[in-house]
């Protein structure tokens, strides 16, 4: 007796839930006409105060302006869900499929052939094109090497400046989340910058191995203080906070990145935004905003990689009222000097990934 | 010389072995104090993340650091009774259930915080309040003993109490003798009419008011801000450290020492041109090298024991 209850209970469970998902399709495809619905998946969650927040917001603006549907589906940091939850994606009413970073490539260029009716954009990473049946992926890359070369430009025209806080010794700093290429691209630009303006500049490099380890970015950036550093650059995500506040400690420079740092922490925080010069901007927001705008129109160069340099406003250093406070005339004009010679390719900024 | 080198030598160095081994050493006594009483509490990880949620929450919202440190200590001494209910009540294995204490409050944390300021990864919306670094005045004027000595946050200061008042708690209190008993033997333990379970609650809830110092001590000592797990690690180290230290006050606090130390040249290393996941190594190499090391001793000792109880025995046989 008893068994036969639990039969039926599951039973009625199961029908319940198809109900419910027929219901939800049905409710779904009653508006006349169809918006575009647009999924971002982001590999973490937002909250980052830089590259998922950024890609956020790009598409939250497109929402507001093309009237689209979107909608931002935080996947979290473990892995194991990723593939699972982009199938599920692809599968479902979506017309475009955003994800980010190399992690995802892989995911990405196995669904898209399954689902040619669907279009994915990979950002801050490529597919593979060789391998074809990709002619439905758009990919943005972001050439952080050039606004890094720049930031790197700075950091160490103000290192051999006599601005107020800085030391004799030429050292700068460069704070790494992990040492992978994206990162590494970061770094290479930014030593590459440094050199270019004193090639007796020092650039000490630290990896905090993780992004989310605050205490961690800030030990070390504090041993890099202690070792002659004057300015160091972030780029560890949550990790790299923790070189905003070590900046703050030891009254010492520090540099931004993905979103203007300064502008986030010029409320909260006062004491900390005053010590962040620029923030190497690398603008995800704009570029899947643009995406966007680009699919509607039906100008979306997919089934092809497009890089964002300082041309494109993929990326660049942040302007600012702190940035133009702090810094001199002269730098200023300095680096301005340098982000046209990039952009005329009279300089060649080196890359992390392999070309 | 070597600016590294140089670097190392200086006394700033020795300041930041102690700031990296203040959270260890929080949550290692948390640790010891449970393992003593038999039920090893590896939750460090999420009572920690809790505490610091909690007080930077509090102190946001409150702007006093009083309540802030009451709140974060009382969250961890809450998370030490969940886990006491768990195991002691509904008698679930204590490592499942603090493993679920610790998927918990990773995700509870950062649901709350999303509630509370509409972000998931960090609080640094919220205007959170500090411990305060603490100047010793005679010692200040030291030279390079003063640098290593004052100035460190109040946790850190703390921490060398906690030390203390574990040793005392231990070896000189009733409930400490308890808990020992508890921990030895269970059954003897009852057999004189000692509340096995009682005392195991205690030890539980000890552990979590030592580990809610940690916690306070990284979001609002070590940073100002909470960020998602936090902790990154440090609720495990801990417990590699206790169980260095043999769960005994010295023998924790050193092992948390050597940790600190080991972290923290990690840290300077890492401006180094070596591949950085050697330099990440380094703090686990050496973990499983103490721990390698202490292991051999301890089974030495246990042989050397043997050895004599049998020759002990032999003498008693011919005569």
């Amino acid at each position: 007796m008893k068994k036969v209850l639990y039969v039926l209970l599951a039973v009625l469970l199961a029908l319940s839930v198809l109900g419910l998902a027929t219901c939800k399709k049905k409710e779904e495809a009653a508006p006349g006409e169809k918006k575009i619905r647009v999924a971002l998946y982001v590999n973490g969650t937002l909250g980052d105060k830089a590259f998922f927040d950024s890609a956020h917001r790009g598409i939250k603006q497109a929402e507001e302006e093309f009237g689209v549907y979107t909608k931002t589906i935080e996947g979290t940091y473990e892995e194991a869900n990723w593939e699972p939850d982009l199938a599920q994606l692809a599968e479902g009413d979506w017309d475009v499929i955003i994800a980010g970073t190399w992690q995802l490539v892989q995911i990405v260029e196995k669904l898209a052939p399954k689902h040619p009716e669907k279009m994915f954009v990979i950002y801050d990473s490529s597919a593979d094109y060789s391998k074809g049946g990709l002619d439905n992926v758009y990919s943005i890359l972001y050439a952080q090497n050039e606004g890094s070369f720049l930031v790197g430009a700075l950091a160490a025209l103000i290192t051999s400046s006599d601005m107020p806080k800085v030391n004799p010794e030429k050292v700068i700093g460069f704070l790494g989340g992990m040492d992978i290429p994206v990162i590494n691209d970061f770094k290479v630009g930014y030593i590459q910058g440094a050199k270019h303006i004193d090639p007796d500049v020092e650039v000490l490099v630290s990896y905090a191995n993780a992004f989310n380890d605050p205490g961690k970015g800030k030990e070390l950036v504090l041993a890099q203080y202690e070792q002659g550093v004057d300015i160091a650059f972030n780029v560890a995500a949550e990790t790299g906070i923790g070189l905003l506040d070590a900046a703050k400690d030891k009254d010492r420079y520090a540099i931004g990145v993905d979103s203007d740092q300064y502008i986030l922490f010029k409320e909260t925080d006062p004491a900390k935004a005053d010590n962040i010069v620029t923030s190497m901007m690398k603008n995800v927001d704009d570029s899947l905003y643009r995406a966007v705008k680009m699919y509607i129109e039906g100008t979306l160069p997919v089934g092809e990689a497009e890089v964002l340099g300082i041309a494109k406003d993929g990326v660049g250093v942040a302007d600012n009222e702190n940035y133009r406070k702090l810094i001199p005339e002269e730098f200023r004009s300095r680096i301005k000097e340098l982000e046209d010679k990039i952009l005329s390719g009279e300089i060649k900024v080196d890359t992390a990934f392999g070309q | 010389m070597n600016p590294l080198l140089q670097s190392i030598l200086s006394a700033e160095f020795g300041f930041a072995i102690f700031r990296v081994m203040t959270p260890l050493l929080f949550a290692a006594i948390g640790v010891s104090i449970s393992h003593l009483a038999g039920t090893i509490n590896i939750s460090m990880e999420g009572t920690m993340l809790v505490s610091a949620f909690v007080g930077v929450l509090v102190s946001a919202f409150t702007n006093s650091l009083i309540l802030a440190l009451l709140a974060g200590v009382a969250a961890g001494v809450a998370m030490g009774a969940i886990l006491s209910y768990f195991h002691l009540r509904l008698k679930a294995d204590i490592i499942l259930a603090a493993i679920a204490l610790n998927m918990f409050a990773s995700g509870i944390t950062v649901f709350l915080l999303f509630l509370a300021t509409g972000d998931k990864g960090s609080s640094s919306s919220l205007k959170s309040m500090l411990f305060p670094e603490v100047h010793i005045p005679l010692i200040k004027s030291i030279p390079v003993l003063g640098t290593i000595i004052s100035g460190h946050n109040i946790m850190t200061y703390g921490a060398f109490l906690a030390i203390i008042l574990f040793y005392i708690i231990t070896f000189k209190t009733p409930l400490g003798l308890r808990i020992r008993a508890v921990g030895q033997n269970p059954h003897a333990a009852e057999s004189v009419g000692i509340n096995v379970n009682r005392i195991r609650m205690w030890a539980l809830m000890l552990s979590g008011f030592f580990g809610a110092f940690g916690g306070l001590y990284l979001s609002m000592g070590y940073v100002s801000w909470f960020a998602r797990d936090m902790t990154a690690g440090r609720g495990w180290i801990a417990i590699a450290a206790a169980t260095l230290g043999g769960y005994m006050p010295l023998g924790t606090f050193l092992a948390s020492l050597l940790f600190g130390a080991v972290n923290a040249l990690a840290i300077y290393f890492a401006s180094l041109q070596i591949p950085s996941e050697l330099i990440a190594l380094i703090p686990y190499l050496a973990t499983v090298i103490a721990l390698t090391i202490y292991s051999a001793q301890a089974q030495k000792k246990r042989h050397r024991k043997v050895e004599e109880a049998k020759q002990v025995g032999t003498i008693k046989e011919t005569t």
